[in-house]
């Protein structure tokens, strides 16, 4: 299966997309969102599938990419290792984003830069 | 004992072409008839498809992703054959007798929009905007050079802040700018979430790129490649923006049938 549906039947001479397969992301957000509801006897809560779809959109490119890069931590515990990593990817931003502030500040020269004080610095 | 997995509702769809298809759990797809209605479906075991399990199953990627695939093969390959109605996945029946009661009771509603189905399909269409074609208008050329004082930081921050805003309504402006344009050209067409950079994966090759439309739209077969044109179009003199389409799809965003005014 290389394409969402193969368009051979379908007497498509030239498909929009010939043979790049369909992304993950794609294919969830259809099964999961899209498709109509039927009263199964058996069956997903909407609601429940509503929050793995919000937790999918955080971790799909780390199913993709991990795998492609032959990590794959987050078969073992998917709850707590996605959130393991959008922590860590928040903190590195952060401490970026901090940098840049920082630099942005040291070049804007006349303002004396100002020392963050923590209880340890106080009680020295 | 076995419980029922649902696919889709098809018509007209020649049985062999199910032929040999694995479904969930490894299972042979079949057809479960109903008047002229059918469903492809194939046997689970009901004790490890029960709400629990399935639950738990959903929640873990490696198998959510292999039955979100597995789900998908089946409707795609129904889809190539007939008119589908795609199901939700993590649709679950005791029995092959609760199917056809559901169809049944659902015939009228699931066949005028197969008759609204066939012959068409979902095309996908993603349009990526780089930081470039959002940021006309930039600040930055009058901007205060380094030296300019707390206040000019601040002034600084305060336009930056502010040709964000301004790129996202840009974005948002564009993005519908498109998607009437892309609705002409189609049968119908629904807007999804913008997908997250990281989510999109290898569809994103700038790192900067963000998406500013994910839409889907319902294209007569035989126009296919005429609105896959067409939409690339719709890009061309469009600085900075970047288009993708995918599908044929089965139309899973179209499964609730037309809405107003659309035929």
């Amino acid at each position: 299966m290389t394409q969402p549906w193969n368009p051979a039947h379908a007497g498509m001479s030239r498909p929009p997309r010939r043979g790049e397969p369909a992304s993950l992301a794609d294919i969830l957000e259809r099964v999961l969102d899209k498709g109509i509801v039927v009263a199964g006897d058996i069956r997903v809560d909407l609601l429940d599938i509503e929050l793995l779809t919000i937790r999918l959109r955080l971790i799909i490119a780390s199913v993709d990419r991990a795998r492609e890069m032959g990590i794959d931590w987050w078969e073992h515990d998917p709850a707590l290792s996605s959130k393991a990593r959008d922590l860590e990817q928040e903190n590195r931003e952060l401490r970026d984003r901090v940098g840049e502030l920082e630099a942005e500040d040291q070049s804007a020269g006349s303002i004396p830069r100002q020392r963050v004080t923590s209880p340890s610095d106080t009680a020295r | 004992m076995t419980a029922t997995w649902v696919y889709a509702v098809t018509r007209d769809l020649d049985p062999a072409v199910l032929d040999d298809l694995e479904g969930i759990g490894g299972a042979r797809v079949r057809e479960v008839h109903e008047g002229q209605l059918s469903v492809a479906a194939s046997s689970v075991d009901a004790g490890a498809f029960n709400e629990e399990s399935l639950q738990r199953r959903l929640a873990d990627p490696g198998e959510l992703e292999a039955m979100a695939r597995t789900h998908h093969r089946v409707i795609g390959t129904a889809a190539a054959a007939g008119t589908v109605l795609p199901l939700r996945l993590g649709t679950v029946y005791r029995e092959d007798d609760r199917v056809r009661t559901m169809l049944a009771e659902r015939e009228p509603e699931f066949a005028a929009t197969l008759g609204w189905l066939a012959g068409r399909a979902e095309c996908g269409v993603k349009v990526w905007a780089s930081p470039a074609a959002l940021a006309t208008g930039s600040t930055r050329g009058e901007a205060p050079g380094p030296g300019g004082g707390g206040a000019a930081y601040l002034s600084r921050r305060r336009d930056e802040l502010a040709a964000r805003d301004q790129a996202s309504r840009r974005a948002a402006e564009t993005a519908a700018g498109i998607h009437e344009r892309l609705g002409g050209l189609a049968v119908a067409g629904r807007q999804h979430q913008p997908q997250d950079t990281r989510a999109a994966g290898e569809r994103s090759t700038g790192a900067q790129e963000v998406m500013v439309l994910n839409g889907a739209y319902l294209v007569a077969v035989a126009g296919l490649a005429e609105f896959a044109a067409g939409a690339r179009a719709a890009v061309a003199d469009l600085a900075g923006f970047r288009l993708d389409v995918t599908g044929p799809w089965p139309p899973y965003s179209f499964a609730d049938g037309p809405m107003e005014g659309e035929t």
